[in-house]
């Protein structure tokens, strides 16, 4: 392919890390966090590898914050190993200095929560990108991708935080990768299937490296040229506001856009009284009478 | 006319190099800000807006103080705006009419498929702007399909006219008159100066006017209207029938059907037969692509994100704190930027107190509606989800 002497293609690769140390694996076998960290940076310092252009960042979150960990502000001093990439030597050395750090200040005063606060990472992830396109030089191209390796739960606490990331990301053109190690993630799954990115519940935690290498390496453009597992399907349903069940047709308020599986008069979200619909179902009039009869 | 030229020179000052740039970028980011300011919690908005954007093709778009023409130009950015729009407004509709030659054209009927106006756009730029322009046949045109519109939708028009001249076959007064009857919202964007008339108009239908500077300074007028507008109060609530269709992703390999969405009528692309798409609840004819309105029964289909990605207006991001830097801290919480002492001003946000630089706060109230340290936050990461 022909390409452009000025022209640098640049691929970031953001790592956002659960290091929630309250995570059912975890708290299972303590040594599975060692594991996944090693996994992780082999598998970042791979990336780095492909090339010299490749830029990374690592981002580590647990229920009570997020923090990067690599690019750090202040980089540490480091004695270079012979025979390794400097850079490789750097990575991992940030990486593990910084974490220790990370879990080390987890406040022991309050309650340790399941719930890790990914959305929080993925959004410092957002503006670090964002910083990069606003600092990038005429004709750079920046490929920007995040993968998101978790075990614990998502949860619809969270639900607002992710909407809005997913199409920022989506808009921004960034995918969004997620390898989960223990559950199945439906909030990220339409995360992944709305920016383009894979998904994979992991089926042996052991095997975390190779799966890493083989589904979430390879260029986004080279992918569709691989045989992967095939997507997930996704359930893009609403629940509804008033029973949070699954609905396939259902009534959406104008104003507020609440989902509701009935008619009802009033919104219970935004307290507006609707009018009643002239052209649809014969259904309603008859409930409209009702009505016209508690006044 | 003669004051709005005033206030164009006025505007612009030479800093003290002689240069204009940061007068103009100034204005932009005041605007910016003040954007931000007027945008209330929890305010009643529009969400399903259906706009028509009336584009002035007379003569005087070929004026060349726009690059590379006014007309050339105005497609350019109405391009962006209209992919902007439905990002924004997923469960909106646009249409656009030009008027030349003292007439008034339909390019594209109100729809809600982004793709379909782009390519119009580009089609028109082999469009020679001719004549004068007729802003009361064009009003009236937009308004003929507006007016068969539900109440409880939200109905606008946008006009970009860059003639000082209009050709009329009757009274504007009455038109206006319609569209205050109509309850139709209509903006004006003048390219050239502010006109008597149009200002009437704006401010009559509770729309506004704006005369653009400069191209940048354009696009800034232009993406105003692209949050929705405070609905008016005598707006008619409906609750709308909508479907939320499967993802139908391995429909067994004997039934690949045929999509009816625009994709299949396209003439120029061939047909193809899909084995993956989006069924319609209630009729069962595949689409493929959401969001969309049933072609076999007017269903309205959506899928819950599209639906969730309007709710940022109801609970927006509030406001932070422009404070002064003061040397702590060190780094911008979300971009990770070293702040020094360059960065004269730096934004706080009141919930989680952590400190952002300018282009963050930009970033975080214009696209990412999140504040990161709000979401990094145990205590206040629930934030949005409690006030629904």
């Amino acid at each position: 392919m022909f390409k452009m002497s000025n022209e640098i293609e640049t691929s970031l690769l953001i790592i956002v890390l659960d290091v929630n140390p309250v995570q059912r694996i975890i708290k299972q076998e303590t040594r599975i966090l060692t594991q996944c960290l090693d996994s992780t940076i082999v598998f970042a310092n791979a990336h780095l590898m492909q090339s010299s252009n490749n830029q990374l960042a690592v981002i580590a979150c647990h229920s009570d914050g997020a923090k990067f960990l690599y690019p750090c502000e202040k980089p540490v001093e480091i004695r270079q190993i012979d025979g390794q990439y400097e850079k490789f030597t750097m990575v991992e050395r940030t990486v593990r200095q910084q974490l220790q750090q990370v879990i080390n200040e987890i406040s022991l005063d309050k309650p340790l929560n399941g719930e890790s606060l990914i959305s929080g990472a993925l959004t410092m992830a957002l503006c670090y990108v964002a910083r990069l396109e606003r600092e990038k030089i005429a004709g750079e191209k920046i490929y920007s991708r995040i993968l998101v390796i978790t075990a614990s739960n998502d949860s619809a606490t969270q639900y607002m935080n992710y909407m809005n990331i997913f199409f920022t990301a989506q808009k921004m053109g960034i995918i969004l990768d997620v390898c989960s190690l223990d559950q199945e993630l439906t909030l990220l799954q339409q995360g992944c299937d709305i920016t383009g990115g894979n998904y994979l519940k992991v089926p042996q935690l052991s095997g975390l490296l190779q799966y890493l290498l083989w589904i979430f390496l390879p260029d986004p453009n080279v992918r569709s040229k691989l045989v992967l597992p095939p997507p997930v399907k996704v359930d893009y349903r609403a629940a509804c506001f008033c029973h949070q069940e699954l609905i396939d047709i259902g009534y959406v308020c104008s104003i507020c856009l609440s989902i509701f599986c009935k008619f009802s008069p009033i919104c219970t979200t935004c307290h507006t009284v609707f009018k009643m619909p002239g052209p649809i179902p014969i259904k309603m009039k008859k409930k409209k009478k009702t009505i016209d009869i508690v006044h | 006319m003669a004051d709005e030229e005033e206030e164009k020179e006025e505007a612009i000052k030479e800093d003290d190099h002689g240069l204009l740039e940061a007068s103009v970028a100034d204005i932009i980011h005041n605007a910016k800000r003040k954007r931000q300011m007027e945008k209330k919690v929890g305010a009643r908005l529009g969400m399903m807006r259906h706009l028509y954007i009336i584009l002035d093709a007379s003569e005087s778009m070929s004026i060349q103080d726009l690059k590379p023409t006014r007309f050339l130009c105005s497609l350019k950015l109405l391009e962006d705006f209209i992919e902007e729009f439905f990002y924004q407004n997923p469960i909106s509709q646009l249409g656009v009419i030009i008027t030349r030659n003292k007439r008034a054209e339909k390019v594209s009927e109100l729809a809600g498929n982004s793709k379909k106006h782009v390519k119009e756009m580009q089609n028109m730029q082999q469009i020679a702007p001719t004549g004068e322009p007729s802003l009361q046949n064009s009003i009236e045109l937009a308004l003929k399909s507006l007016r068969l519109l539900p109440s409880h939708a939200s109905k606008e028009i946008l006009i970009i006219v860059g003639a000082l001249t209009t050709c009329d076959p009757g009274d504007i007064n009455e038109t206006i008159q319609n569209m205050k009857t109509d309850s139709v919202r209509c903006s004006v964007i003048g390219l050239a100066a502010e006109l008597y008339i149009c200002k009437r108009m704006a401010t009559a239908t509770g729309g506004e006017h704006g005369v653009a500077l400069d191209d940048k300074h354009y696009k800034e007028q232009l993406n105003a209207h692209i949050d929705p507008p405070p609905a008016a109060t005598r707006l008619d609530a409906a609750l709308v029938k909508m479907g939320f269709p499967h993802h139908a992703l391995h429909s067994s390999a004997n039934d690949s059907t045929m999509a009816v969405c625009i994709h299949a009528e396209n003439s120029d692309e061939s047909v193809k037969l899909l084995s993956t798409g989006y069924l319609c609840p209630q009729c069962l004819s595949k689409h493929c692509e959401l969001p969309v309105e049933c072609r076999a029964c007017g269903l309205t289909l959506v899928s819950a994100p599209h639906l969730a990605r309007s709710y940022h207006y109801l609970f927006p991001v509030e406001p932070f704190k422009e404070v002064s830097y003061s040397g702590t801290p060190s780094t911008c919480y979300g971009c990770q930027k070293i702040l020094s002492q360059k960065d004269k001003k730096v934004y706080t946000c009141n919930k989680c107190n952590q400190t952002f630089c300018l282009d963050c706060e930009i970033f975080i109230h214009e696209s990412l509606h999140t504040c990161p340290g709000c979401a990094t936050n145990q205590d206040t990461y629930q934030r949005s989800t409690d006030r629904i």
